[in-house]
């Protein structure tokens, strides 16, 4: 490994102290999780449009991005599965039901988690630099990766979590309250709770604050353009670039989250790819290469790519964590393809976590683990050469 | 969650005592009970599936259209059971098949509203008969996925004492449980309470799947149904009937047939039900949805429908089910009983 991602390990005894504070914070942010429900209250009003919680936790609201089909069935448009759901069912996400006909979310101003985040945690390294994030999920995703870190809120139906009320508005608030000038919808799908999203941002825009979404890009057409002009960023989690590994490992498929990064160039939304690296899964140099061409011929070869650490979690525990020389090589792999933005996560304190000048190779942001040490960036271009670093600076 | 740790620990002791009480895999051999350890061919080579009707069961037209005649659903009903069980009788069945410490749980589905549910009626039957077959009231569990769907098919519920009425709600294991291609949270009243099941699902077309009867019913002891419905639910339905929890403890599979229907569910749509009037019984789960099939197809031939083969929706799991030593999905090997 050569260049900036050469690993060479330079955190200063000052850089882990501010890294152990950045830690804290995300500390404080998991108890924030914790208390969802006393921050909800606290900022939740009425006549916000927030409906009645039925018994069992569930707030029916009726959902968009359907059609209806004979037989009091309904067709969900939200994301590639289309699952057809009979009276009284739910698609495969398990947020969206069918009442006596029209499908409802169950989740909208219902999150499960709410918490201040680095931007850096998303990871978006593109995104103003070092901000916190008012981070927030609800229950739900449309896929169900062996690897999920969340899948005690994703994998989970919206009655079998502790959820708070918290509308929109709230949201935008609550933000505004943490000095947050971003709210990030993550943790579980956003997908399948796009109707919140949607409000979200609406009420985060009309208080200054700026949305952003960390998905996995299995989206449809529809409500992505729909949001997509709502938001400042989208984080794709491409799982890989395999077909088969999407189906046997995150019961999705792939052609529709590229299809969405595609998308997402099309609509101008700024982008960033995370890469959770598996051993012997999705690590080849082939599968990685491939990866890396799709990125620089149809997204561009300036969208950040991130290529991150697995640890062992949830259905797939019989793997080790990811070797750091197999994260070096597909840095390298990815360098080499033309990328200008390679990204290594889970790796504190490798020089890839930081962000280097394609033009010159000077340091442009220094990072350790998820705080930002050092911004050198001048109105979005390197101080040493000029050259302009695409992102979301200011 | 005070109410919560409340049953939870009353369950417990429920639990424990029954444990005590029953040596659980003496008892097993001992009944010479259904559930053959899974495994390709390993299964039972014929079964026999009881099958009551009744007409007049269900009021037909008046201002008392569609409501149940007692006494004649309690005929059917007693009729099957005693057949499954291979007795005279209904208690004489269910004596055979459970102990009087066993706790016992009946899974019902009631997703299909008061419709398209058991009737509250089978259940007191099937409950009288158990307390008659020695089993403590105490001991006796009715559940379904959530009390809401319990409510909405006619039921109350209550937690005792005497014989509970509830939803897992919120009651799910705090672990992951792998089970042939999915893991899943299993309902703890499943996991640490029932020792012994009764399956009284409900005879129904499901757009999805094909057929819904018994087999399919298994999907409300799992937190997440809404994953395992990929490929008309074939790779699922199979391995979670055939998960240690579910067919270790399976002792009958009751078929409510009183109210049917060839298409358009698993909900409840009016058009398609009619009433049969009858109980599906046995201790073979896949002979139960064999005949269920056979059924819903020849209702769906009277009605002018494609077979759900020709619809895309051939109930594909219950071969499969078969093919891990479930039962028997062969007709030829079913002998339906009309008793």
């Amino acid at each position: 490994m050569t260049g900036p991602g050469a690993r060479a390990p330079d955190a200063t005894r000052r850089d882990l102290l501010r890294a152990l504070a950045a830690a804290g914070g995300a500390a404080c942010a998991a108890r924030l999780a914790g208390s969802a429900t006393a921050i909800a209250e606290d900022v939740a009003r009425p006549g916000e449009g927030v409906v009645a919680v039925e018994e069992g936790g569930l707030a029916p609201r009726p959902a968009r991005w359907y059609r209806k089909l004979p037989e009091d069935w309904v067709q969900c448009g939200l994301c590639p599965h289309g699952c057809r759901i009979s009276e009284g069912e739910r698609g495969t996400c398990g947020v969206r039901e069918n009442r006596k006909g029209s499908l409802f979310t169950l989740v909208h101003s219902r999150p499960c988690s709410v918490a201040v985040d680095p931007v850096e945690k998303k990871p978006l390294f593109h995104v103003l630099p070092g901000v916190p994030a008012l981070s927030l999920a609800t229950a739900g995703c449309n896929f169900a990766c062996k690897a999920c870190q969340n899948w005690e809120i994703a994998q989970a139906r919206p009655e079998q979590v502790k959820s708070a009320t918290l509308s929109p508005r709230g949201v935008a608030e609550l933000a505004r309250r943490h000095a947050a000038p971003l709210v990030a919808c993550t943790y579980t799908e956003p997908t399948v709770w796009s109707e919140y999203v949607h409000d979200v941002a609406v009420a985060a825009r009309s208080l200054g604050v700026r949305t952003v979404v960390v998905s996995n890009g299995s989206i449809q057409e529809e409500p992505l353009r729909d949001l997509a002009p709502l938001l400042a960023a989208y984080k794709v989690d491409l799982k890989g670039f395999r077909e088969a590994f999407y189906r046997s490992h995150c019961e999705g498929e792939l052609k529709p989250v590229l299809d969405t990064l595609r998308r997402l160039r099309r609509h101008g939304l700024w982008t960033e790819v995370v890469v959770l690296v598996i051993p012997t899964l999705n690590d080849s140099v082939e599968e990685i290469r491939d990866l890396s061409r799709f990125v620089r011929d149809e997204l561009g070869p300036e969208v950040p790519v991130h290529f991150t650490r697995f640890h062992p979690a949830y259905r797939l525990t019989n793997l080790p964590s990811t070797p750091v020389a197999t994260l070096e090589r597909a840095h390298d792999v990815a360098r080499g393809e033309g990328l200008r933005f390679v990204y290594l996560g889970n790796v504190p304190g490798h020089r890839a976590e930081s962000t280097w000048c394609p033009g010159c190779g000077g340091l442009l942001v220094r990072r350790l683990g998820m705080a930002l040490l050092e911004n050198r960036l001048k109105k979005g271009a390197c101080p040493d050469c000029g050259r302009a670093i695409p992102g979301v600076w200011s | 969650m005070t109410g919560t740790l409340d049953r939870r620990e009353l369950l417990s002791r429920l639990a424990t005592a029954a444990l005590a009480a029953s040596p659980l895999g003496r008892a097993a051999g001992a009944l010479a009970l259904p559930g053959p350890a899974p495994g390709r061919g390993s299964g039972p080579s014929r079964a026999v599936v009881a099958f009551a009707r009744r007409e007049g069961m269900v009021a037909a037209e008046g201002p008392a259209a569609g409501t149940v005649a007692v006494e004649r659903l309690r005929e059917a009903l007693g009729a099957a059971v005693a057949r499954a069980g291979d007795e005279a009788t209904p208690v004489a069945a269910l004596r055979r098949l459970f102990r009087p410490g066993d706790v016992v749980g009946i899974k019902l589905n009631c997703m299909g509203g008061r419709s398209l549910s058991p009737r509250p009626e089978t259940v007191f039957a099937l409950v009288r008969w158990l307390r008659e077959a020695g089993v403590d009231p105490d001991r006796i569990i009715v559940w379904e996925r959530t009390g809401r769907e319990l409510r909405g098919a006619g039921f109350v519920l209550g937690s005792g004492p005497g014989v509970k009425v509830m939803g897992t709600d919120g009651d799910w294991e705090e672990k992951v449980r792998e089970w042939g291609p999915s893991a899943s949270r299993f309902s703890r009243l499943l996991v640490e309470d029932v020792t012994a099941v009764i399956n009284l699902g409900v005879l129904k077309d499901h757009g999805l799947a094909g057929v819904s009867a018994g087999l399919k019913n298994w999907y409300g002891v799992v937190h997440n149904p809404n994953k395992l419905h990929a490929e008309g639910c074939a790779p699922y339905v199979p391995y979670l009937a055939a998960s240690p929890l579910v067919n270790g403890k399976l002792r009958l599979t009751v078929v409510d047939a009183v109210t049917a229907q060839c298409h358009g569910g698993p909900g409840y749509a009016p058009s398609w039900a009619w009433p049969l009037e009858g109980f599906l019984a046995t201790t073979d789960a896949v002979a139960a949805d064999a005949v269920a099939w056979g059924l819903i197809e020849g209702r769906r031939r009277e009605k002018g429908l494609r077979t759900l083969a020709a619809e895309g929706r051939e109930p594909r799991f219950i071969a499969a089910s078969e093919r891990l030593g479930l039962g028997v999905a062969d007709p030829r090997r079913i002998e339906v009983a009309r008793v």
